[in-house]
């Protein structure tokens, strides 16, 4: 294949999926899968708004509660990524430049969250308003 | 996938697509991975705001209004449940218009392409809505100061901000008003960063369904901008939900 190729029609490069016909039994499952990601995705927005207005009405600190919270928004997220996105398709290569960058929001999130304690901590220690 | 069975060493050698994906997608992507850091820093320095403070505004408190049943408060959270539902929808509706691409069905991408934008207006109909709800309420960049003589300009709010473990003198003094200054700056940039994405996916839906109805994908042979600006559209439906989190539930 020639080097020109490559301007004039991507599509012998790479999969473009437009021969999925509508009304196959492959197309009909997809769309059946988008509806039940759909009700996962309403499903744990509720238990999170149910959990936090219980909390709120009977005065509970939310400690506990909070940890759920940020697992619940992660398997959404991953819900959103890998199948709205269609991420979860792609080639493995392809997934883990996108996936490894991210992970320094590891570092970024404890960095700096532990720095706004201390700072707290000091302005308590040294008596600061 | 045809590239499993494709030695690996040749995938990488040229005549095709090692990630098996246009330059543009693959662009999208890395466009959208820096914006999540943008995102990201916003709301981690949020985050760390909030753990230096002694006292931080109750998200059951601040957003508790809805339009026309509960305009002065008693229902927390149900508007913005409402708001993240319709993005919900949205994004569902978006991945259909992609769906009906894949099957070259140009009267699907239409119909959930009208969808998709009906959605994002609504969203923003909503926010411009809370919005305008809270400046009324003082609460704007800056908003909530303590100026030189002690005062604070529009205090009286301050009191209806902060959660029933606050004690009244806190809430309404210098404390009060220092978190609830930083909590809103933080609020209206970052729900204004987030807001100011859903009106360009806006318009770029709007370009969208106007070169399908004139049939240029048609022509192209492929919807494959469907799925690019789709993606896009996914990256701010999944902003919302960290916002969505970090604002209201946490």
């Amino acid at each position: 294949m020639e080097f020109n190729d490559y301007e004039a029609d991507q599509s012998r490069l790479y999969n473009l999926h437009h021969t999925l016909d509508k009304n196959s039994a492959d197309s009909k499952n997809k769309v059946k899968k988008i509806w039940k990601i759909t009700l996962w995705l309403s499903i744990i927005t509720i238990i999170e708004v149910a959990i936090g207005l219980y909390c709120f009405y009977n005065h509970i600190p939310k400690t506990i509660p909070n940890v759920g919270f940020i697992v619940m928004t992660l398997l959404k997220a991953g819900l959103i990524v890998s199948v709205f996105m269609h991420l979860g398709d792609e080639v493995q290569n392809m997934i883990m430049t996108i996936i490894i960058p991210l992970a320094l929001f590891i570092w970024f999130i404890i960095a700096f969250l532990y720095d706004g304690n201390f700072w707290l901590w000091i302005n308590h220690a040294f008596s600061i308003k | 996938m045809s590239l499993v069975a494709v030695d690996k060493k040749k995938v990488w050698s040229g005549g095709q697509s090692p990630f098996n994906l246009s330059y543009g997608k693959i662009m999208m992507w890395y466009f959208l991975m820096s914006d999540a850091f943008t995102f990201g820093a916003f709301l981690i320095s949020y985050g760390t705001t909030r753990f230096f403070s002694n006292v931080w505004p109750d998200a059951n408190e601040v957003f508790a209004s809805f339009p026309w049943l509960a305009p002065n408060g008693g229902a927390p959270m149900a508007f913005v449940s409402l708001m993240t539902f319709i993005l919900i929808i949205s994004s569902v509706t978006m991945v259909l218009a992609v769906h009906a691409g894949h099957c070259r069905d140009k009267n699907g991408v239409i119909k959930w392409m009208i969808w998709t934008i009906l959605g994002g207006i609504a969203f923003l109909s909503c926010q411009a809505w809370e919005w305008t709800h809270l400046y009324h309420h003082g609460a704007w960049w800056g908003s909530f100061r303590t100026m030189a003589d002690g005062s604070i300009a529009h205090g009286a709010s301050l009191a209806h901000f902060f959660s029933h473990n606050v004690p009244p003198d806190v809430a309404t003094g210098v404390a009060g008003a220092d978190a609830a200054h930083k909590f809103f700056n933080f609020f209206f940039t970052i729900t204004g960063f987030h807001g100011a994405h859903v009106a360009s996916g806006v318009v770029l839906n709007i370009i969208l369904l106007l070169n399908t109805i004139n049939g240029t994908y048609e022509r192209r042979g492929h919807y494959e901008m469907v799925e690019k600006i789709g993606l896009y559209w996914h990256f701010v439906d999944l902003v919302w939900v960290f916002v969505f989190t970090c604002f209201y539930l946490l």
